[in-house]
């Protein structure tokens, strides 16, 4: 569903993204670590099509992102880091819009509303403006905008930001029931969160792609027990590699 | 293609009917037409609207550009662009929808002087077909404003800066055109005649003066339509660069 090939993104002298490749099956979820600017939000976007990639390609739902964009925005369900949603708008009005955008109308738009609602919880803020909502309601708000046209694959970029551990635990629950015939990438900082839903994690730091597998395999490769040790030992790894 | 630039140009329209500076703006532009309208209308006492038409330009000049300033940069530092330009919409569905919603909302709030029509037409005879020659040239010459207007917001983060650069654009491509600032650039040069030369090439005034006289010819009407479509087309140009 997700197939990236020696894609490398750069800004300017910049490496954001290095030469990174890995692929995501339908029906797995994938944990995506790193710390703050290890190129995770990058290489999300461009699988979102909002950036391309300065070399390599990026495919999903076997669509190029760039030759193809359409046809991957169809196909993708994407929360953007720090959730940008139109503050001004009131929150069932911009579900709509997405699910609009997304071709959804009449009976279907409907229906689709009724199960992002009951699947994100987000009805008791429904007439809500965004900017009147917690952060994690803002967070269900762009969850649901995701998953209005039920797409094939999800793109979350940190979606436990603004969560307390009840909704943590909700949303960990929701991502396991989705995941039966989609791919799910999703980025975060928190440990727990790959350790408890993901199949699979990719560690990445300083833009290269220092770990991909299991828990149990990434376990086996470093002899460090846990992905906060196996992280932390990828890391100093990469690191030292590094000029 | 039409139902997506049906779509954001519904949600924009919410957003401008959403915002007290949309009303705010549109009361004051109202309010400064109709009083520099009445003025002149008692002094000459002349059944006709020309002299508000007249005026127009140089109202537009601020009026327009807060209008546009937050189409794009607001998009911009809200991060709203990313949602945006990963729904399954053509950047130029966008662009349209966007400039589509602006343009309605102006010929609504131009349509707020009618009554200034009714006033006339209750007063005496005047001539229809001139003012709705001037509507069309304020209408065209609005559109072309909210073209610019909506590029210029793509360019930065910063309404105050979109702002700025929409009502600097606006003052080069009226005041080139007026006849003070034409004869001064002339005398600079007095056997090149450069303010003639600019006025002729670039400024949207004499076109726009033509509509007011009745005149619609067909080089005034594309003068506009071709310009507006230029900067549309680069707003959306700018759009596409984002994900370079």
């Amino acid at each position: 569903m997700i197939r990236v090939q020696s894609v490398t993104r750069t800004y300017g002298a910049t490496v954001a993204v290095d030469d990174i490749s890995f692929h995501v099956g339908a029906g797995q979820i994938v944990g995506f670590v790193g710390p703050n600017g290890a190129g995770k939000s990058t290489l999300l976007k461009m699988l979102a099509t909002f950036l391309r990639p300065t070399a390599g390609s990026v495919a999903v739902a076997g669509f190029d992102t760039v030759t193809d964009a359409l046809q991957v925005r169809q196909r993708i369900g994407y929360l953007p880091g720090d959730t940008p949603l139109y503050r001004d708008m009131v929150v069932e009005d911009l579900v709509r819009f997405v699910g609009a955008a997304h071709g959804l109308l009449g009976g279907a738009l409907e229906a689709a509303m009724a199960r992002v609602i009951d699947m994100c919880d987000i009805a008791p803020v429904l007439s809500l403006r965004v900017r009147e909502c917690s952060t994690g309601f803002r967070q269900r708000v762009g969850l649901s905008c995701a998953l209005i046209h039920d797409p094939p694959v999800l793109l979350l970029d940190e979606p436990t930001h603004g969560f307390d551990p009840l909704q943590v635990m909700a949303f960990r629950d929701l991502l396991t029931r989705l995941k039966q015939d989609r791919a799910i990438l999703f980025s975060t900082h928190i440990i727990a969160d790959v350790e408890a839903v993901s199949d699979r994690v990719l560690i990445i730091h300083q833009g290269r792609l220092l770990g991909d597998g299991t828990l149990a395999e990434l376990e086996q490769r470093t002899g460090a027990p846990g992905l906060e040790n196996i992280f932390a030992q990828l890391v100093s790894a990469g690191a030292e590699r590094r000029p | 293609m039409m139902a997506g630039i049906r779509l954001v140009a519904r949600r924009e329209l919410g957003a401008y009917f959403d915002s007290p500076i949309a009303y705010i703006t549109a009361a004051v532009f109202l309010v400064l037409a109709g009083t520099s309208f009445m003025n002149s209308f008692f002094l000459q006492g002349v059944i006709d609207m020309t002299p508000f038409f007249e005026t127009l330009p140089y109202l537009l000049i601020p009026f327009v550009p807060a209008l546009t300033m937050r189409t794009w940069s607001e998009e911009h530092a809200q991060g709203t662009v990313e949602l945006l330009l990963t729904l399954p919409l053509l950047p130029l569905q966008l662009v349209i929808g966007k400039y589509g919603a602006a343009l309605l909302y102006f010929a609504l709030i131009l349509a707020g002087s009618l009554p200034i029509v009714g006033m006339l037409s209750w007063l005496g005879a005047p001539d229809l077909g001139l003012i709705l020659s001037g509507y069309l040239g304020a209408f065209l010459l609005g559109a072309l404003f909210l073209a610019f207007g909506q590029f210029l917001s793509s360019l930065t983060h910063n309404q105050i800066v979109a702002f700025a650069l929409g009502a600097l654009l606006a003052c080069v491509l009226v005041f080139s055109g007026h006849p003070s600032v034409v004869e001064v650039i002339d005398g600079l040069a007095p056997t090149w005649q450069p303010g003639t030369v600019m006025a002729d090439a670039i400024s949207c005034l004499p076109h726009y003066e033509a509509f007011v006289g009745g005149l619609i010819g067909l080089d005034h009407l594309l003068y506009f339509l071709l310009l507006s479509a230029f900067f549309l087309w680069l707003t959306q140009v700018g759009l596409r660069r984002i994900q370079y």
